[in-house]
């Protein structure tokens, strides 16, 4: 029986308000691929970052080789050889390609760089990934999925023990993904123990010996590869079935309430065009990358508009930012949370008013009746949880933070709701009353059009779907056209657009 | 089927340290009238008292503006000894022009410029605050010595001041004026609209800007409110002096980042009010008052207060580390 | 046009510094001269040691605003303690005032966790204080206007010992920065404390060597100041920092950290120390100059900051 690479022993971690992870084990064989599965908020990302040293665990046990090591920092993890290719890019954007590959580990002669052996082995490196990048070009001008590219191949650089790499191909294309799978195996001929996240469960299934699925902080199960479908991994990811998650509602659809023609923002959207009508959920997916939120940003102001016509309700519009946004009817539910979401040190009330408050004030002065029963109202809608409104929202769960900032832009009654991953990062049982409420939305003749990476919902829920890549979009997919394998291609770019 | 534990959000009981962040300041300001009284006699007296009052009132206007700028993530106004100069120096020599109000107005009108000026840098131009404001504060105190040809401007009409320096219904004029800056301060800043947008910027910028904030205007505001400030404290010193030199706002900008700061008001935005920046000053003011009685000298006082200042950012990043207040 | 306009503001230091270099020569008279350019460099050469410091806590994208506090208390202990130890180790005894300096800066940044712009701020009123407490205010004496005669003594034309101790540690800041593995990891650091910290980097070591290092560089040129004129203040260096700032930011490096020329600071302080000399020597009263510094301090940020978002978008 040989000693695994890898063994964490009922892992517990917590944060101010939130137990993160509740006892998790995790058992990783050398020279195996052990992929990780769990939605979003399951914990994947905090068990990784524990193990790479960036937290620490409030109880547990992590075993490198049989014996017990403290891993309290990134630079501890890096002497016991793990290696990590993080979801977050983590590169430094002023230095060059290759000066990343070797961060930390330079190559020297006494205190200078040795230019040549960083060049020769960047190449390499490069090149067995098989990425084709210029090794002085700075990685700050580098595209998204150039960059984690770079990523890769800093961790290949470092000949770890054990590699993790968190949602590597989520700007990959098909052929680069297929490298780095090839680079991957080739890495587990070697002896090393590699860690591979993800929730493209085909990719799972295509590269994996063993997966272990984590549900909302606990261990889901662990299985073999072998015999391991698809079906049973969803089982227990999400604890029932999909059907269940995304409850479909029907709804009348209506006219055309935002109209985009022709839209670009002079960097990374080109011409797109799109509707969306009454009582519609639109989805809208594709690779990390591919200029879905640069169009919700350009559209509400909130980023460059360098052509295109917006119109509302058939009027032309042309909102310089979002204040401008709401009052033509237009409301952003941005994608990331914690940055453009959430005023952190505010309460709830004060968070869900924002955007209104000057029509729930006189003359400057807020009229704190008005505005207490405005904010109650809709947390009592949308269930946001616990109930006390004059709560600072950095107490409450991820969930219940985007139902706070969904319910201020419902306040703002827009004509059409644009959510940017509205359930990235929320709990499964969040997640279907967020859901629950897009549906009731679009039933009173709201339109919305969903962002979302994550093909199961996009695909249970959309009337229409959009597929956006490298900055330009595919004609509309009817409900009755949706088909995974359709859009990967055309979010790829295998099938052009 | 029955699922794992669901991830709960654990009702955080405010942390021990963080309730001793916010009674630090009163206690701290009962500690000093303590001391004090122990130290030396002089201290509990009336007039004594009155005197750090009144001498607190001018830099105490600066200080409610100042209080703005941080809240706002503005980080500072390192200008505020050029513009309480100009403030100054304007009421003084365009008295014989304008007439006090006149000319009084004209230093404030001034001064708010350039608040409006640091405004644009910082808030429109996204430029550092620090930077911009050390090199307006350049620009501006040059400009004002420039406009009376570099000499001390004295007082045309001894009796403007009296007004000033006298006192209203009991109450030194000065201290009303502060009272009546800190009162409108506050309200500003917690109950209106401009108040709450001026927080969320300072909290996040990038979420008060998806949230429909005008944040480049509340950023901008803040300078000016500043700047105006100055103005105003550097006229009234002119008046109450009877001259104005250069170098009559020297310090001030410290002195008043240092009440913000020390009254638990955070350098990184979003935190902070009004009475918390007062409290902060009355506690520097009263400390810098026991110091002098005690003959401790003003280099001394320095150091004191530099050390003051660590101490204050170092308990507000101890007391958001845990995440608590 | 925009061509010529785009080339202007890439290579904005360089004609900042040239317009200012030709304004200077045609209006005022004898500029051209050795002497006054050896005049200028010295003058440059005590800012410009401070402006090397900042460089590099620029660099790692921390600042400090205490360098000319730094300056004056490391030129008074020097003179003070002339008469007690000698010149040479008072002189080394300054110095390393201005090294502890540093090393307070850099705990109150890296072990208290304090902001570097309020703790330089902080740091910059106690050691100001400090200096006025050590002089009771009052400017003192040095023992020897020997050695102040020999260090302002110009070399080969144009070069003090202190304007060559400068082009001397400009050249190697630009080495550093540009080869050595220790450079480009403080400016990885600035780039993205993140990526650094991952990547096995000890930030925390990192900063506070920075802070010494700048601590030191201050030092030293608040005690050849001193040297220099035979006299400790305590007001000595009150612009230095704002004007080693400006020529910081004026030659490139950016205020956020990860990127820092060595180069660009000397083209900086050149422009800078061209300025204030021309200035002085048509006697243009010390407000126009604080005026016309500002004024180009303000023009070259927002210069700067427009070309920033003009390289964003291509």
């Amino acid at each position: 029986m040989t000693v695994p690479a890898l063994e964490m022993r009922g892992i517990v971690k917590t944060f101010p308000g939130v137990l993160a992870l509740s006892g998790v084990d995790l058992t990783v064989q050398s020279g195996s691929i052990h992929a990780i599965v769990g939605e979003n908020g399951a914990g994947k990302s905090t068990l990784v970052k524990i193990l790479s040293g960036m937290y620490q665990p409030s109880a547990g046990e992590i075993r490198i080789d049989g014996a017990p090591v403290a891993l309290a920092s990134p630079a501890d993890a890096a002497r016991f050889g793990i290696a990590m290719v993080h979801q977050e890019l983590n590169l430094a954007p002023d230095l060059t390609v290759a000066e990343n590959v070797f961060l930390g580990r330079t190559p020297r002669r006494g205190p200078f760089v040795d230019r040549k052996a960083l060049h020769t082995g960047a190449a390499g490196i490069l090149a067995t990934i098989g990425a084709r990048l210029n090794l002085d070009a700075e990685v700050g001008g580098l595209s998204v999925s150039q960059q984690q590219l770079v990523e890769i191949a800093k961790a290949y650089a470092a000949g770890p023990r054990i590699i993790v790499l968190d949602e590597p191909t989520s700007s990959l294309s098909e052929h680069e993904s297929q490298a780095l799978f090839g680079v991957l195996r080739r890495m587990r001929a070697q002896g090393t123990a590699v860690i591979y996240i993800s929730h493209r469960l085909r990719e799972v299934l295509a590269i994996a010996d063993e997966v272990t699925v984590l549900r909302d902080g606990a261990l889901a199960g662990a299985r073999l590869r072998e015999g391991l479908t698809a079906t049973e991994m969803i089982h227990l990811m999400v604890g029932r079935d999909v059907s269940d998650l995304f409850p479909k509602h029907a709804a009348t659809i209506g006219e055309p309430l935002l109209e985009i023609e022709g839209l670009s923002d002079g960097l990374r959207v080109h011409d797109v065009s799109l509707t969306v009508r009454a009582g519609e959920i639109v989805g809208m997916t594709g690779l990390v990358g591919a200029g879905r939120t640069e169009v919700a940003r350009a559209i509400v102001g909130l980023g460059p508009r360098t052509a295109g016509r917006i119109r509302v309700h058939g009027h032309d519009v042309a909102p310089r930012n979002p204040a401008e946004a709401r009052r033509a009817g237009i409301a952003y539910v941005p994608e990331d949370r914690k940055r453009d979401g959430i005023v952190p040190s505010l309460s709830v009330r004060e968070n869900i008013t924002l955007p209104i408050l000057s029509s729930l004030s006189r003359l400057g002065w807020v009229r704190a009746r008005a505005e207490r029963a405005e904010a109650q109202g809709q947390a009592r809608r949308l269930g946001i949880s616990p109930p006390d409104p004059e709560r600072r929202i950095s107490l409450l769960s991820g969930g219940n933070q985007q139902k706070t900032v969904i319910a201020r832009w419902l306040a703002a009654r827009p004509s059409v709701l644009i959510l940017d991953e509205p359930t990235r990062g929320v709990d499964v049982g969040a997640k279907a009353e967020i859901h629950a409420i897009i549906g009731d939305l679009v039933s009173q003749g709201l339109g919305v059009l969903m962002i979302s990476s994550e093909l199961p919902e996009v695909m249970a829920v959309s009337d229409r779907v959009y597929v956006m890549h490298e900055g330009r979009i595919a004609p509309p997919l009817g409900r009755d056209e949706l088909d995974e394998r359709r859009i990967m291609a055309l979010a790829t770019g295998e099938e052009g657009l | 089927m029955s699922t794992a534990p669901l991830v709960k959000p654990r009702h955080v009981a405010r942390s021990t340290l963080a309730v001793a962040g916010s009674l630090a300041l009163p206690i701290a300001i009962l500690a000093v009238l303590f001391f004090g009284t122990a130290a030396s006699p002089n201290f509990l007296s009336v007039s004594n008292l009155l005197n750090v009052l009144t001498s607190m009132s001018i830099i105490g206007v600066i200080v409610v503006a100042m209080t703005f700028v941080l809240v706002s993530g503005g980080l500072a106004d390192l200008s505020v000894p050029a513009t309480v100069a100009m403030g100054a120096i304007l009421t003084l020599a365009l008295q014989p022009v304008l007439g006090t109000i006149g000319a009084f107005a004209a230093g404030v009108l001034a001064a708010g410029g350039a608040g409006l000026l640091n405004g644009v840098l910082v808030g429109y131009a996204r430029i550092n605050a620090i930077i911009a404001t050390l090199a307006t504060g350049t620009v501006i105190l040059g400009v004002a010595q420039w406009v009376v040809g570099g000499v001390i401007v004295y007082g045309a009409d001894p009796t403007s001041g009296n007004l000033l320096k006298g006192r209203i219904g009991g109450v030194p004029t000065l201290v009303l004026i502060f009272a009546a800056a800190v009162i409108l301060g506050h309200l500003l800043l917690s109950h209106t609209v401009w108040g709450r947008w001026t927080r969320a910027t300072g909290d996040s910028l990038p979420a008060a800007t998806a949230a429909a904030v005008p944040v480049r205007l509340v950023s901008a505001g803040a300078f000016v409110l500043t700047g105006i400030a100055s103005g105003i404290s550097g006229g009234l010193l002119a008046l109450t002096l009877q001259n104005a030199r250069p170098g009559i706002g020297e310090g001030y900008e410290f002195d008043s980042i240092t009440a913000v700061v020390v009254g638990g008001v955070s350098i990184l935005g979003g935190q902070g009010s009004v009475p918390r920046a007062v409290g902060g000053l009355i506690f520097v003011q009263l400390l810098t008052n026991v110091m002098t009685l005690m003959g401790v000298r003003t280099p001394v006082q320095g150091l004191a207060l530099g050390l003051l200042i660590v101490a204050a950012v170092a308990l507000d990043l101890a007391v958001r580390k845990r995440g608590g207040a | 046009m925009t061509q010529f306009l785009l080339w202007a503001v890439r290579y904005r230091v360089l004609v900042i510094l040239l317009t200012v270099l030709s304004v200077a020569i045609m209006v005022v008279p004898g500029f051209a001269s050795p002497i006054t350019v050896g005049l200028a460099l010295d003058r440059a050469a005590s800012m410009g040691l401070i402006a090397v410091g900042l460089t590099v806590l620029l660099a790692a994208g921390q600042i400090d605003l205490s360098g000319g506090a730094v300056f004056a208390v490391a030129g008074i202990v020097a003179v003070v303690l002339q008469p007690v130890i000698g010149i040479w180790p008072a002189a080394a005894v300054g110095t390393l005032a201005g090294l502890m300096a540093g090393a307070i800066n850099g705990f109150v940044v890296v072990g208290l966790g304090v902001n570097s712009l309020v703790a330089t701020l902080a740091t910059l009123l106690a050691f100001r204080a400090i200096g006025h407490w050590i002089t009771q205010s009052q400017p003192v004496s040095g023992i020897d206007i020997m050695v102040a005669l020999a260090i302002s003594q110009v070399h080969w034309g144009v070069l003090t010992l202190r304007a060559g101790l400068f082009l001397a540690l400009i050249l190697l800041l630009h080495v550093w920065l540009t080869r050595t593995v220790a450079g480009r990891n403080l400016l990885a650091l600035g780039s993205s404390p993140e990526a650094a910290r991952s990547s096995g980097l000890r930030p925390g070591r990192m900063i506070i060597l920075a802070f010494i290092g700048a601590g030191v560089l201050a030092g030293g040129a608040g005690v050849l100041q001193s040297l220099a004129v035979n006299t400790g203040s305590p007001v000595f260096g009150s612009d230095m920092t704002i004007f080693a700032l400006t020529a910081v930011v004026v030659g490139g490096t950016r205020l956020e950290g990860g990127r820092a020329t060595a180069l660009g600071t000397l083209g900086g302080v050149l422009t800078l120390a061209t300025l204030t000399t021309g200035m002085e020597f048509s006697s243009v009263p010390a407000y126009v100059q604080e005026v016309v510094t500002g004024t180009i301090l303000l023009t070259l940020i927002v210069l700067d900051r427009f070309a920033r978002q003009q390289a964003a978008m291509t």
